[in-house]
This record gives C-alpha cells, sequence and structure tokens, in this order.
C-alpha cells in the first residue's frame, strides 16, 4: 500500500539514536539560559519515543538541538547526539544537510504556518525528492501523489494543484507528514503535531503517524504536553522538567508506576470524563521554573506538593527504579514511598482545616 | 465542498472520488474603485499611444513644424485647438506629439530604473535579511550613505561624471544620455527597495515554512529563491509602483534641470522646462505635460495603492 522510499539503511547494529548529556544554553542579556541540562537517552529504531512536559521545559529545544535546526547565533551545545553510530552533535549546517530529509525529518506545530504559503503542495512535496532523492519531475510528482495517498488525503492529484490556503488544518499537517516522509527519514520528530488541531482531527493524525511508522520501519520522536496524546501512540515516555529528564520509563511502565510527582501532576491535570460538571481542573501550583537561575535542589521542589527541606537543597540523580532498570526517574520521595504517603496524609489533613474555616467563615 | 477526510482508522485507501468536482465559482463582477479604474484605462492608453505613435495617424511627428493660422512659421502660433489638440510650443512643435513622445522616454526611464532598483536592491535585502551577521551589517552601511547623501545632488553628480567617462572610455560608448539617468535613478532606487526587502525578509525567514524547508535539507540559496522571494513579490510590486511614480518625477525634475536626456528627444521634464518662461501667455505648452507628468503619477500611486491594500488582505488571510 504504501511506497518504500525508505534510504538503504546501514548495518548498523545498537540504538538509533543515542544522546548523552547533551546541553544548550543560550546567551541572552539576562544571562545564560539554561534550555536543556544534560540529557541522556537512547532511541532504538522502529520505535516510538514521547517527550512530554510543560511550555518551557525544553522538549522542543531539545528536538530542534537533535536535529541541529537552532539558531548558530548565541547557542552553545554540548554534550554527544549519536545517530546511527555517528555524531552529529557538531556538525556543522552544510553537513547536516545531508542528514535533514534523508535521514531525520520534522513535523511542526502548525500546519497553517509551515507550508509556504505560495507555492502549490505538489512542488512543495515534489522539490525535496528532486533534489536529494535526483527524480525526474515526473517521478517526483507520481511519488508525491503515492504520499499524498499514504497520508490519506483524498483525490490527491487534484490537491497536488492546489495551494495550502485551499485546505483545511488537519490536510495541512497531512501534507506536512507526507513531506516529511517523502525522502524516507528513518527518524521523525514530531513537535507538537496535533496541538493546533481540532480533537477530532488529532486522533486521525495520531493514528497515521503510528501507521506510517509500522509501515516504514521509522523511529518517532512525538513531543507534546499532553500525556494523553503520548499513552496511545508510544512506546517509551520521557518527561522534561526546567530542561532536564526526570522520568523516562516505557509507556506501559509509567502509566502503571509514576514516580516523580511532576507526572503524576501532568496525569492528574487531564480533565476526567466521569468527572462531574464544574468539577475543578487540577492545575500545577505556581510557574515553570526560571532557567538562568534554576531552584536549587530538585527544579520541580517549588511547585511539589510533596517537597521536603531535602528536596530543595539537593538536587536528586536519575536513578532506576527496583523493579524496571529502564525505569529512570530522578526524585528523593517519589510516589508510592513512604514520604510521600506522610506528604499526602499532612496534605489532606491541611486541605480539611482549610475547608473547615471557610465554612466557619461562610456562616 | 463534497470531500470528507475518511477516517484513517478505517484502513481502505483514499478513494479518488471522480464526482467531487466543484460546482464553477459564480463570477460576480465587482466595479473597481473609479479612481482605480482610470488610473488603469489612463495608463494603458498612454503606453500604447506612446509605444505606437509612428503609426497612429493623428498624431504628427514631434519635429514637424506646424504652420500657423497666417501660414506661416511661428512662436505658439496655436493655442488648443483642432489643429493642435495641446497647441504648438516655440519651435512650433505640436504639444500632444511632443508629450506622447516624452512619455515614451518618461515611461522608459523610469521602468528601467525601478527594474534596476528592484533586482539590485530586492537581492541585497534578502541577502542581508537571511543571513544577517556581518553581511547585514554591511549592506545595511551602504543603504544608509545612500539615504544619507542628499538624492538630487547626488544625481546631479552622478550625470555629470558619467557623461565625462563616456568620453574618456571606449566600451561605455552605448551610455547615452538616457541611461547615464536610469543608472542615476536606479542607484537611488536601491536603497529604500533594499531596506523594505530587508524588513520582510527578516519576518520571513522566521516563518515555520522556512524552517521545515531548512529541516528538510535546502540550501540556503533554495531557500531565498524558493522559499521567501515568492512571499516578497506583493510587496515588491507594490513599492515598484510606488516607486516607478517618484522615478518619473524625479526624471522630469532631472530634465528641469537641464540634466535631461538628449537634445531631439522629448520628455515631460524637458518641455516643461523649455516653455516654462511663455506660462503666461502660452500656457498650453506648459500646462499639458504637467498634467500628463501629474496624473501618470497619480495612477501609478493609485495602483501601487490599491496592490498594497489587496495584498495585506491576502496576507491577513493566510
Amino acid at each position: 500500500m504504501s511506497t518504500q522510499i525508505q534510504a538503504t539503511s546501514r548495518d548498523i547494529d545498537g540504538p538509533l539514536l543515542e544522546l548523552k548529556d547533551v546541553t544548550t544554553h543560550f546567551k541572552t542579556e539576562r544571562g545564560l539560559v539554561r534550555a536543556v541540562d544534560g540529557v541522556s537517552f537512547t532511541l532504538e529504531r522502529g520505535k516510538a519515543l514521547g517527550i512530554v512536559g510543560e511550555s518551557g521545559s525544553g522538549k522542543t529545544i531539545l528536538s530542534r538541538s537533535i536535529m541541529g535546526l537552532l539558531p548558530p547565533r548565541g547557542t552553545i551545545r554540548g554534550g554527544s547526539i549519536k545517530f546511527e553510530g555517528r555524531e552529529i552533535g557538531n556538525l556543522d549546517r552544510k553537513a547536516m544537510r545531508s542528514v535533514w530529509g534523508k535521514e531525520m525529518a520534522m513535523i511542526f506545530q502548525d500546519p497553517m504556518t509551515s507550508l509556504n504559503p505560495v507555492m502549490k503542495i505538489g512542488k512543495q512535496i515534489a522539490e525535496p525528492l528532486q533534489i536529494h532523492l535526483g527524480m525526474t519531475k515526473q517521478n517526483a510528482w507520481a511519488t508525491a501523489e503515492r504520499l499524498m495517498q499514504d497520508v490519506r488525503i483524498p483525490e490527491a492529484k487534484r490537491r497536488l494543484e492546489q495551494y495550502p490556503h485551499e485546505m483545511s488544518g488537519g490536510m495541512r499537517q497531512r501534507v506536512m507528514i507526507a513531506i516529511a516522509l517523502a525522502c524516507g527519514p528513518t527518524a521523525l520528530f514530531a513537535d507538537e503535531p496535533t496541538t493546533a488541531l481540532d480533537v477530532t482531527v488529532q486522533a486521525q493524525i495520531l493514528d497515521l503517524l503510528g501507521e506510517q511508522r509500522k509501515d516504514r520501519n521509522m523511529s518517532l520522536v512525538l513531543v507534546t504536553h499532553d500525556l494523553g496524546v503520548v499513552a496511545g501512540h508510544t512506546d517509551e515516555i520521557a518527561v522534561m522538567y526546567g530542561g532536564k529528564l526526570v522520568e523516562k520509563a516505557s509507556t506501559r511502565g509509567l502509566f502503571a508506576n509514576m514516580k516523580m510527582p511532576y507526572t503524576e501532576a501532568l496525569l492528574l491535570s487531564i480533565p476526567k470524563l466521569e468527572d462531574r460538571s464544574h468539577t475543578r481542573l487540577n492545575a500545577i501550583a505556581g510557574r515553570p521554573p526560571d532557567l538562568v537561575n534554576p531552584p536549587k535542589g530538585c527544579r520541580f521542589s517549588p511547585r511539589c506538593p510533596y517537597a521536603v527541606d531535602k528536596c530543595r537543597d539537593e538536587e536528586p540523580p536519575l536513578i532506576a527504579t527496583a523493579e524496571d532498570p529502564n525505569h529512570l526517574y530522578a526524585c528523593w520521595y517519589p510516589v508510592g514511598s513512604e514520604a510521600y504517603h506522610e506528604a499526602k496524609v499532612r496534605i489532606a489533613a491541611s486541605k480539611d482545616a482549610m475547608s473547615a474555616v471557610a465554612v466557619a467563615g461562610g456562616n | 465542498m463534497t470531500t470528507t477526510i475518511a477516517p484513517s482508522t478505517a484502513m481502505t485507501p483514499a478513494s479518488p472520488e471522480p464526482a467531487a468536482e466543484l460546482a464553477p465559482r459564480k463570477r460576480r463582477f465587482k466595479r473597481p474603485p473609479i479612481g482605480y479604474a482610470f488610473a488603469v484605462v489612463f495608463l494603458v492608453t498612454l503606453t500604447l499611444m506612446a509605444f505606437l505613435a509612428d503609426y497612429l495617424p493623428f498624431i504628427p511627428y514631434p519635429d514637424a513644424k506646424i504652420l500657423g493660422p497666417d501660414g506661416k512659421v511661428g512662436r505658439y502660433d496655436w493655442g488648443p485647438s483642432w489643429t493642435a489638440w495641446f497647441g504648438t510650443d516655440g519651435v512650433s512643435n505640436d504639444v500632444f506629439s511632443k508629450t506622447i513622445y516624452g512619455a515614451r522616454t518618461s515611461l522608459q526611464v523610469g521602468v528601467f530604473a525601478t527594474v534596476l532598483g528592484i533586482v539590485v536592491g530586492g537581492a541585497l535585502g534578502v541577502i542581508a535579511g537571511y543571513f544577517r551577521g556581518m553581511v547585514d551589517r554591511v549592506v545595511m552601511i551602504i543603504t544608509d550613505c545612500l539615504l544619507a547623501l542628499p538624492a538630487l545632488l547626488l544625481a546631479i553628480i552622478l550625470v555629470n561624471r558619467l557623461d565625462d567617462y563616456r568620453l574618456d572610455t571606449a566600451w561605455l560608448g552605448w551610455l547615452s544620455r538616457k541611461w547615464q539617468i536610469v543608472l542615476t535613478l536606479g542607484i537611488l532606487a536601491i536603497a529604500p527597495l533594499a531596506r523594505i526587502v530587508r524588513a520582510q525578509t527578516l519576518s520571513l525567514r522566521e516563518r515555520e515554512f522556512v524552517l521545515a524547508a531548512r529541516s528538510i535539507g535546502a540550501k540556503p540559496g533554495r531557500v531565498m529563491l524558493r522559499e521567501i522571494l515568492p512571499n516578497l513579490i506583493p510587496v515588491i510590486l507594490t513599492v515598484a509602483f510606488t516607486g516607478l511614480s517618484i522615478l518619473i518625477a524625479a526624471e522630469g525634475a532631472l530634465a528641469f534641470l537641464g540634466l535631461g536626456v538628449e537634445v531631439g528627444t522629448p520628455t515631460w521634464g524637458k518641455l516643461i522646462d523649455e516653455n516654462r518662461n511663455k506660462i503666461d501667455e502660452s500656457w498650453w505648452a506648459t500646462i499639458f505635460p504637467c498634467m500628463m507628468l501629474f496624473l501618470t503619477v497619480l495612477s501609478f500611486n493609485l495602483i501601487g495603492e490599491r496592490l498594497s491594500r489587496r495584498f495585506d488582505i491576502r496576507q491577513a488571510g493566510v
């Protein structure tokens, strides 16, 4: 059904993508912004990884760091990024151009702005094929039509002749996916691919991404703030907070046994269908940390309901759980530990006291 | 309208629905604003007349002597009349004919100077805006210098110098007075165009589709030519029309100062200059070329304004 235009994959065992202590800092007038601060993980071939975190947690910057798409000015990059065993973290733009498109491609958040408004859809898909793969124009357009069918755009032929403004948001995102898939990348980065779309279209786009990933044996990195989005569409989840990796586990393992209070808070902030109407949404109190002067100790401690003095003084290391060596977390008193339960009881007690005061005041 | 996106949970490949042709769009004829309609009609007529003047029977040659009412050649014999629509001038030539032939030169000078300004200024602007950094600094210093010099002074000096060079240098023989003026006005047009194009490029290069193009491996040259340049066309077109009117008026001003094209080739500026001493008695020889210049500049401005409004709407819609 789908056309395989995969670049000949190299015979290298081992992970597709290997990050070691990756840092991305920006020089600003206020000081050094530590947008990504020492992130390490590996991604296997054909797997889907979800990177989750709120705005400003560094998830987008991390994905762009891997792609090498950040402006060179004022950016300080460190650590090692290995792609198919080859170090790409220090490549310049010229060298990266052979990686972009053919090895790695990216889908952006807003399909309304990520297509060139004055170029026909067909041309936007076909041109990279002509340039990267040296196809003739006829071949490239024929391939473009097949790609359009792959991403389930009806009347592909007619659509190729149209301009972006003649399409809906979901359609445009499909076109973006078609462009990203055109040169057969081995890794696809999707930076909040569904944030700008309707909920109904979101599911379609995510299903499409998953399906194409399986068809093409491609790795997928799904960057989002929505745990619900990654739940059904990834093999692994990495949770980021304040530029750091705070928890990483298999999707199943994470939802079954989350360790980091931040992950818990993210999950609790999703509205539930069975809640009564007018139930207050659970927001995470406070603001994302200032990345110029990050808080001492655990970066989540100022907003963590369970934080104690140790959290505010010492930074917790990223350690594996007792049950699963692939489940990593960074917390002194993880969800489920004794200190966590004590804190929970304490909070419940103070909440009761508060509501008692409120009731008394109301009378 | 009739097409629906097949839910991707259904595993059927997208069917090429045959009967989904859109109904032919009803073309509602909207009357264009009167100013714009006039501008288009005027400019089209003027351009056609100017370039077909040799073949049109009602336009005499500009150097043909029109005999006065007394049957002799005199000065300013005819006012506006059937014999000479715009009257005759001090050397008994038909003012209408000279105005039309003048339009030929004036329009040519304006258009070529604008094209020169767009090509050089546009290229500089795109390059400066896209690469930023040192390239941007250098280009901006050059344009700032060009803008800081008094335009008229620069034009006078340039035309005079170029004339000297032409006489001294063998290969510059083609650089007649007309092309000297084109070159001068073109150079003057570079700086403002470069600035506008640069500003637009700065905003366009941050747009996501540029990043998207780069993320699939497009080289800077391609990004500039294929992604950014097509998006600049509305802006360039709008500025070109407004710039054209300014340059046509500037050509008039230069001619008025005696820096006109070769002797024997009429332009509006030269006509005004030659006849202005007699404006009290023989007003027609000055006023008609003035009117022509005024209407042309006005027309280009009206079109430019309409374009700018139209493209603003389009950009807001995208």
